[in-house]
């Protein structure tokens, strides 16, 4: 059954360096037809203070009086070379830029993963276990109240009753330990629905089914059960929606970064839009593609070594979702998540 | 039995007035049975008798917060019905075991069957190693009859056939050692010749352990080859219990007497005026196969799926195609639909040669050649009027007017013996033998010459298919028609076919006239099908006590 594997492994690669390229290729040329062009919109405005010769020196850098084929053609092979090219505002190398504060977000959307699963797998498991009387019923209430509040109505009622009320963290400050913990949770309460409802719908299916009755028939607790039986089949679909709610962090990211306060990719991508700073938009942007698609590459590439039933085949390399839950669309560049109203 | 109670210990399992409900509606009223230790009981009865809701309530495996059981069941002595869930746990798999009826849908699909069965050595007293528990569970592994217990340990479910998995469930089931098992239709979902090998390894591991049995099955066969007494149920309520052998040569009710008419096994003859009229000497066969072979391809490897097969069916005769899964009958009957083109060799119809032929060419041919498929729980679209599924061959070949296409629809209703008042209803209303009604009037419409019934009755209740054979036979009576019947049973085939072709992995291994090759099969084969239908014993026996009585 293995036996294809590698080559499914090379495929699946080849596929995600095309899905990078063409991200690369359409981002450049969605920042080209905007109205605004960065020579005399940039370069040759005095407050900038550009002297004749950065001028020159940059158009020739990025080839901006070329056609645009051109310049995407001088971009992109920079891109493969790892060189991410110069900000237009700060007149500094974008990779560096990008570095000091990719780290406090992708640690932001990390904890915000865990933070995530911990709270679905707690509200999954007690809205399948816990007596009624206990609340299962409620429990089951929670996905959906938590996708319909807007990320930034969680956040600032985090910060009123954490930071203001009881001080555990401050605002000045908040690239502490503690401030991270109460951004993360801000930015997984609405992720942790989505999984919540993938998680309950999928633990109800299995425990209806047979072997779930002829393993209670050997005498299973219900807490056996869910560990050794209901857990591993139910979490199965998780892998897939793990992948697909990545972009979703990453945008909510920047938007929990703005309430926070915190520095990040988000301040970041508000500053090079403002500025029409394009090569840092570009990077950034690419950046996101890159990390959408090497998630749900990983995600891809395990699901057949977790569930033994996937037999790689040329059309079907990763079981659907088995769930009706919801499932997100895939992360959009411009960034911003939408926030769920209603 | 003798009549002071109290000098006898408590029978294994005791079930008085016992009463289930789900909501508000009441399955099961007022049932009482007793089973001695080591002795065996069946519980037999249709769907929707209250059967497997009997098993479920003695396990205590109802729905959580549906169903609710009333009255009493004892254990030994010992009443469990309101024991607490943590006083009831530990009698699980230790005091009472349960084997399933579907084997593939009953273990864990994403673990191994050695870590499952591992779960089950920890219901065993004393404290024991991990590599002390595997050789339990690989040594009751070959105790139930699997060749290769490591690779079979090491496999996850889906590798392995439904047989297999039975034996597993079986085998995790006595790891326990049990006092009684209580086993829900554990063949229903198996071919004959497996049913039989289940069986009998069921009845070996009892005799061996002296476990108790609580079987569960619609057929009244099993049950009077595999119990001692019996519980006849209809609609929660019991009809008639004794001694099996006694229910058995002398049905008191109703019930058990049309139960007892129904088995194939029993009444061989039971359409002998439909199946034995007067056919007209055929001019020429309707069906006939010319060495058809049939290779698929797959992962490139050439399997060879039917093989060299050739026979005929005369006009208005039933011919039957028997074998177990995996033997080729599939395809061919689908080389017969033209639904795949044989490797070699060419299949005739009126003697018209339908390999390779046109998709158009095809159409035509297919007007006259209908199916009846299998599993009438999925083959009728479910969000369909029972009108519209009818109809649908009819507007397909836009045969006649829209009013003349209703009568139709009408006619072939009524033919199969279902009523008007349910053309605007949906299938999933319906009961399934109703539903394979339906299906046999869609295959009726186009007023077809043959029709392949595709195991017609294998997902249907005995008594149930009992009707459905009525009402095949007392079409072809009528109309005709001549049936290309695909089964793995052969007490059906005796009751209602003419001729018959045994496959065995895509070759033919015998094949003539029914009475000749089921009483005097020449292979191997074909006997070992033959002594896997059950209920022959006590048939015979109960022919024995017919003879002495007349």
């Amino acid at each position: 059954m293995r036996s294809s594997y590698p080559g499914f492994v090379l495929r699946r690669l080849g596929q995600a360096v095309v899905v990078v390229l063409l991200a690369y290729i359409a981002t450049f040329v969605v920042i080209s037809v905007l109205p605004g062009d960065p020579v005399s919109g940039i370069l040759n405005n005095p407050e900038n203070g550009f002297s004749p010769e950065q001028v020159d020196q940059i158009v020739s850098y990025y080839k901006l009086d070329q056609p645009v084929p051109v310049q995407l053609w001088e971009s992109l092979s920079r891109f493969l070379t790892g060189d991410l090219g110069v900000s237009l505002r700060t007149n500094l190398p974008v990779a560096p830029m990008i570095g000091q504060v990719a780290a406090s977000t992708f640690s932001l959307a990390g904890a915000a993963l865990v933070i995530a699963l911990v709270l679905a797998f707690a509200v999954g498991y007690g809205a399948h276990a816990l007596p009624r009387w206990a609340g299962r019923d409620l429990l089951r209430a929670f996905p959906s109240l938590f996708l319909s509040v807007p990320n930034y109505v969680v956040g600032l009622l985090v910060l009123i009753f954490f930071s203001f009320q009881l001080h555990l963290f401050s605002v000045i400050d908040s690239e502490t330990p503690v401030g991270t913990f109460f951004a993360a949770l801000t930015l997984a309460i609405p992720v942790s629905a989505q999984l919540a409802e993938v998680i309950i719908a999928n633990l109800d299916h299995e425990s209806t089914q047979e072997y779930a009755t002829v393993a209670r028939s050997r005498g299973l607790t219900q807490a056996g059960l869910f560990v050794r039986h209901l857990l591993k089949p139910a979490s199965l679909p998780v892998v897939t929606v793990i992948a697909l709610i990545v972009g979703e962090l990453l945008g909510g990211a920047v938007l929990t970064e703005q309430i926070f306060g915190r520095n990040g990719l988000g301040s970041l991508v508000q500053q090079s839009v403002t500025t029409q700073d394009t090569p840092v938009l570009q990077a950034v942007v690419s950046l996101s593609a890159v990390v959408f698609v090497v998630v749900n590459l990983v995600a891809d590439l395990v699901y057949p070594l977790l569930d033994p039933r996937v037999r790689l085949t040329e059309t079907r390399a990763r079981a659907t979702v088995p769930a009706p839950g919801r499932v997100p669309g895939p992360f959009a560049p411009s960034g911003l998540s939408t926030p769920k109203a209603g | 039995m003798t009549n002071s109670p109290h000098a006898l210990p408590a029978p294994l399992l005791a079930a008085e007035s016992l009463s289930v409900s789900y909501g508000r509606t009441q399955v099961v009223t007022d049932v009482s049975f007793a089973l001695a230790e080591g002795s065996s009981l069946a519980l037999i009865g249709e769907s929707g008798s209250g059967k497997s809701t009997i098993a479920r309530s003695v396990l205590r495996l109802l729905p959580r917060d549906l169903g609710r059981a009333s009255g009493s069941v004892r254990l030994s002595g010992r009443e469990i019905l309101d024991l607490p869930e943590r006083r009831f746990r530990p009698l699980r798999g230790r005091e009472l075991g349960f084997i399933p009826q579907d084997p593939t849908s009953s273990l864990n699909q994403v673990r191994t069957v050695g870590s499952q069965a591992l779960e089950a050595t920890r219901l065993l007293d004393g404290e024991r190693g991990r590599a002390e528990r595997r050789e339990i569970v690989l040594d009751t592994l070959a105790r139930v009859g699997l060749d290769d217990p490591r690779r079979v340990f090491d496999s996850y479910p889906h590798q392995l056939s439904g047989g297999m998995l039975q034996r597993v469930l079986i085998g995790l089931t006595i790891i326990p050692e049990p006092r009684l098992i209580i086993a829900d239709e554990p063949t229903s979902a198996l071919d004959v010749t497996i049913q039989k090998r289940i069986l009998d390894l069921l009845s070996g591991l009892r005799e061996e352990r002296g476990i108790g049995l609580l079987l569960i099955t619609h057929d009244l066969a099993i049950a009077a080859d595999r119990t001692e007494e019996i519980v006849v149920l209809k609609d929660g309520t019991v009809q008639e219990a004794g001694p099996t052998r006694q229910v058995f040569a002398a049905p008191a009710s109703d019930y058990a007497r049309k139960l007892h008419g129904d088995v194939p096994a029993l009444n061989p003859d039971r359409y002998a005026t439909l199946r034995d009229r007067e056919i007209p000497a055929p001019a020429s066969p309707k069906i006939e196969f010319r060495d058809v072979g049939k290779t698929f391809s797959v992962e490139g490897q050439e399997l060879r799926a039917v093989a060299d097969a050739s026979f005929t069916v005369a006009p208005g005769t039933t011919h039957a195609l028997v074998g177990e899964s995996g033997s080729g009958k599939t395809t061919a009957v689908r080389l017969l639909l033209g639904l795949e083109q044989p490797t070699t060799g060419e299949v005739l119809v009126d003697g018209e040669t339908i390999s390779h032929r046109t998709h158009a060419d095809l159409r035509d041919v297919r007007r006259h050649l209908q199916l009846v498929y299998q599993n009438p729980f999925t083959s009728l679209d479910a969000t369909w009027r029972i009108r519209h599924i009818v109809r649908e061959p009819l507007d397909r070949y836009r045969i006649s007017s829209r009013r003349e296409r209703d009568e139709r629809v009408r006619e072939a209703l009524t033919a199969v013996g279902l009523d008007e008042g349910l053309l605007d209803r949906r299938p999933t209303n319906l009961s399934g033998g109703q539903r394979q009604r339906v299906a046999i009037a869609r295959s009726l419409v186009l007023r077809p010459d043959v029709i392949v019934l595709d195991e017609p009755t294998s997902a249907l209740d005995v008594s149930v298919q009992a009707d459905i054979l009525d009402v095949l036979l007392g079409l072809q009576a009528e109309l005709g028609l001549t049936y290309v019947f695909v089964s793995h049973d052969l007490a059906i085939v005796r009751q209602i076919a003419h001729t018959v072709t045994v496959m065995n992995r895509g070759r033919i291994v015998e094949q003539g006239p029914v009475g000749r090759v089921l009483s005097r099969p020449f292979t191997d084969y074909t006997r070992e099908l033959v002594a896997a239908v059950p209920g022959q014993e006590l048939a015979g026996h109960a022919d024995r006590v017919a003879e002495r009585t007349a």
